[in-house]
């Protein structure tokens, strides 16, 4: 099998992405027009994943996660069932819940969320300040994390989130470290409190 | 009869195919190597070797719609990820079929180098309790050679891959011509000494790895740079595969002719004089049938694909399969039953960290079941790889919270943690094996292999036992384990799948000789993990390979003397 025909066989990617890598625009962000009818988002939606995923990671002395256009990379994971968020969901039978399944038993995740979020604002949440807005999501995040919820939505979008963040250029080489090439190992070295972590050790973001 | 073509055809690529080739050119011998995959040319081709998260399409997780579509198995394997899916399978291109109530993930590599390009690298020594472990409780064949009979093939083939490790003079795990080790960390050398100080016999010690600490100029090899981003394909040659190490050594000797995108799909057989005479494949190029003779074939197509070309090569004069006179073929197929047996908080080290991604873990050896039968409900070996590391922004996926505080704390170096997953040996049975699926064929009509195969009441015994005291060292060693397992991962989930054309004594009851040479057909030689009589608990390529050298020498040797 050449290496010419593995990439051509990504459909909805291909050439979008070798063009958005020449001319330097994340890949996930021009790859939403390719994506089928079912899988794009609204207008809406797609403005409340970016500002929830600014509320996850706002901007401090790094950039926030919209800031590097981690709303879109969510839409682009959902769409392509990253981390499982195509599989027939366990969350499903959660009453308010099983209106957003798909009949193959998966959620419509932004669907869901939109309606979550909206529901916790009590009203349009996009409507409301950015201060009643996280205290909104926070609410959400507080029950999904709650004893016995872990199969809530809300986990498996914040970690599609934490994924887009930390996996982008300025998450995973500014706010953390990255270094592809460490040239030597060293297992005991003195850790200064509020030391960065690597995003580039690969165990530990398997395991960790 | 016209003169072969070529003194030897190897089979297959890679990691015991590239030493087939190599020491058969050496000794001056015209080897054709066929390969079923592409070219990967060493360097040039290890596309995404420098790529970071944000260079790819999906940030290094992958297209998991892709995935689920086309690598439903090897998308399961750990290190099966954007950055290296290349390197593996297309699963719906490249189908196989499993029994009734059998599971079993089969990870594959197709191509030039083949899983020498994506292997764990652990390199372990076997040991008499291996070798004499069918002898001892009863199960499978007596292995028709020893740790003395292979002793000085570990040593070549170490000294030539370069296998960094520490000698701990333990009788179970028998040191060898070791590189410098890499270090423990912080964590992995507290508990060493306390297993040392509350468990005799019991030894945490850095991996034995295939990957360099010093560089083989004469190879063109560097030093690990602590990258452990391996399986996408080192520059620095730095760990074992073979297109950083036997491939230009066979190349070096002008002797070696390398076929790639050659499926082979049988092996032709002469009754008159009961050799093999060459072999035919199907190349994926031209979509073309061709054929090669020589004098002499090495199988190294991987341990089930061995199986399913010898099934596959049926003739009158061998209707059950090539070399199958016992009936055997095929049967007995092992892979490790492993588990994550224990995974626990590590307190107590906060003011320490690592700096590095060491391609390695630390090991725990087995210590069960050798001079005294100590294995509760199981006669055979448990060990244990894994190692200490401390989490990094993967863990916010567990976390409550949202917002600066949130972002702050997920900043900052994770909590140290130690596991430990267990490895153990695997029981030969007659009732797991390979056969030809007598319905389906893949897409150019051959058909289709066949897995049966379960774990049985000795893995689930051992592993048992394993996650008890995976779980009390790590509490002795003031860890807060968190959870552990005692059920093994499908079959195939060790990657230690072997077996199949077993070696023993008796050419009634077993495929191979102690030369790793058919019992039936003087001049065929199976040196992959398909000639395995057992499975130990420790990983087995390195065996193989010196098995491979051994193979080699002694056909080089039968050839000179005119007995094959």
């Amino acid at each position: 099998m050449s290496e010419a025909k593995q990439w051509n066989r990504r459909e909805l990617i291909g050439g979008i992405a070798l063009l958005a890598a020449a001319i330097g625009v994340p890949a996930a962000v021009v790859s939403l027009s390719a994506l089928s009818p079912d899988d794009a988002p609204t207008d809406r939606q797609r403005a409340i994943i970016t500002a929830a995923s600014q509320h996850v990671i706002p901007r401090t002395a790094t950039p926030g996660a919209a800031d590097v256009g981690v709303g879109d990379f969510v839409i682009l994971a959902l769409a392509h069932g990253l981390d499982g968020t195509r599989a027939p969901s366990g969350a499903a039978g959660m009453p308010q819940v099983a209106r957003f399944q798909r009949p193959d038993g998966s959620l419509r995740f932004l669907d869901w969320l939109e309606d979550a979020l909206d529901a916790r604002g009590r009203s349009d949440w996009l409507a409301r300040t950015p201060a009643e807005q996280s205290a909104a999501l926070a609410r959400l995040d507080a029950e999904a994390f709650a004893q016995g919820a872990d199969k809530h939505p809300w986990r498996a979008i914040k970690a599609l989130i934490l994924t887009g963040y930390y996996t982008s250029q300025a998450g995973g080489s500014r706010e953390l470290r990255y270094v592809l090439d460490p040239g030597r190992y060293d297992g005991d070295v003195p850790l200064a409190p509020h030391t960065p972590a690597f995003s580039s050790d690969w165990s530990a973001v398997d395991f960790g | 009869m016209n003169t072969p073509e070529f003194d030897v055809i190897v089979v297959g690529s890679g990691i015991t195919g590239g030493w087939a080739a190599k020491e058969l050119t050496e000794a001056g011998l015209r080897v054709l190597m066929i390969e079923r995959g592409r070219k990967i040319e060493h360097q040039v081709d290890y596309e995404t070797e420098t790529k970071a998260p944000w260079d790819m399409p999906f940030r290094g997780l992958g297209d998991a719609e892709l995935y689920r579509e086309e690598y439903p198995v090897q998308a399961l394997n750990r290190h099966f990820t954007e950055f290296t899916q290349g390197h593996f399978v297309n699963d719906a291109e490249n189908p196989y079929a499993t029994a009734p109530g059998s599971d079993f993930t089969w990870f594959r590599s197709y191509q030039l180098g083949g899983r020498s390009l994506t292997w764990g690298r652990q390199s372990y020594r076997w040991s008499d309790y291996d070798f004499g472990a069918n002898k001892r409780d009863g199960h499978g064949t007596d292995w028709p050679i020893r740790y003395a009979d292979l002793a000085p093939w570990y040593d070549k083939v170490e000294e030539f891959i370069g296998v960094s490790g520490a000698a701990e003079g333990l009788k179970q795990l028998p040191d060898g011509k070791f590189q410098p080790p890499m270090a423990l960390n912080v964590v992995e050398q507290h508990v060493r000494g306390v297993l040392a100080e509350r468990y005799p016999g019991r030894v945490l010690t850095i991996g034995r790895t295939a990957n360099l600490t010093e560089p083989k100029p004469d190879q063109g090899r560097g030093a690990c740079h602590s990258r452990s981003i391996c399986a996408r394909g080192c520059s620095y040659g730095a760990y074992f595969s073979t297109q950083s190490s036997t491939l230009p050594a066979a190349k070096k000797t002008g002797r070696l002719t390398l076929i790639t995108d050659a499926i082979v799909e049988k092996i032709d057989y002469d009754p008159a004089t009961k050799r093999v005479t060459g072999v035919r494949w199907f190349d994926t190029t031209d979509n073309t049938r061709k054929q090669a003779t020589a004098r002499i074939v090495f199988l190294n197509a991987g341990s089930f694909n061995s199986n399913h070309l010898l099934l596959n090569s049926t003739s009158e004069a061998m209707p059950h399969g090539l070399a199958n006179g016992s009936g055997v073929l095929g049967t007995h197929i092992m892979d490790h039953a492993n588990t994550l047996s224990a995974a626990a908080m590590m307190p107590g080290f906060e003011g320490h960290t690592s700096f590095g991604n060491r391609p390695t873990g630390a090991i725990i050896p087995r210590y069960r079941n050798m001079d005294v039968m100590d294995g509760i409900g199981h006669t055979r070996g448990f060990s244990f790889q894994g190692g200490a590391l401390q989490s990094t922004w993967t863990r916010a996926k567990r976390e409550a919270g949202i917002g600066e505080d949130y972002k702050a704390r997920m900043r900052e170096v994770g909590p140290w943690r130690m596991v430990l997953v267990g490895f153990a040996d695997c029981v030969p049975r007659v009732t797991n094996r390979l056969t030809l699926d007598p319905v389906k064929t893949d897409a150019h009509g051959i058909p289709q292999l066949n897995v049966a195969f379960a774990f049985g009441k000795e893995e689930m015994a051992a592993l048992a036992q394993a996650k008890a005291e995976a779980s009390e060292m790590l509490t002795a060693a003031g860890g807060q384990v968190m959870f552990g397992f005692d059920r093994p991962g499908p079959g195939g989930t060790a990657i230690h799948e072997m077996g199949g054309a077993r070696m023993g004594w008796d050419p009634a009851t077993s495929v191979l000789n102690r030369w790793s040479q058919a019992h039936q057909i003087a001049n065929l030689f199976v040196t992959d993990g398909a000639q395995m009589s057992s499975s130990a608990c420790q990983n087995p390529s390195l065996t193989y390979m010196a098995l491979t050298a051994r193979a080699a020498d002694a056909a080089v040797t039968m050839l000179k003397e005119g007995k094959i």
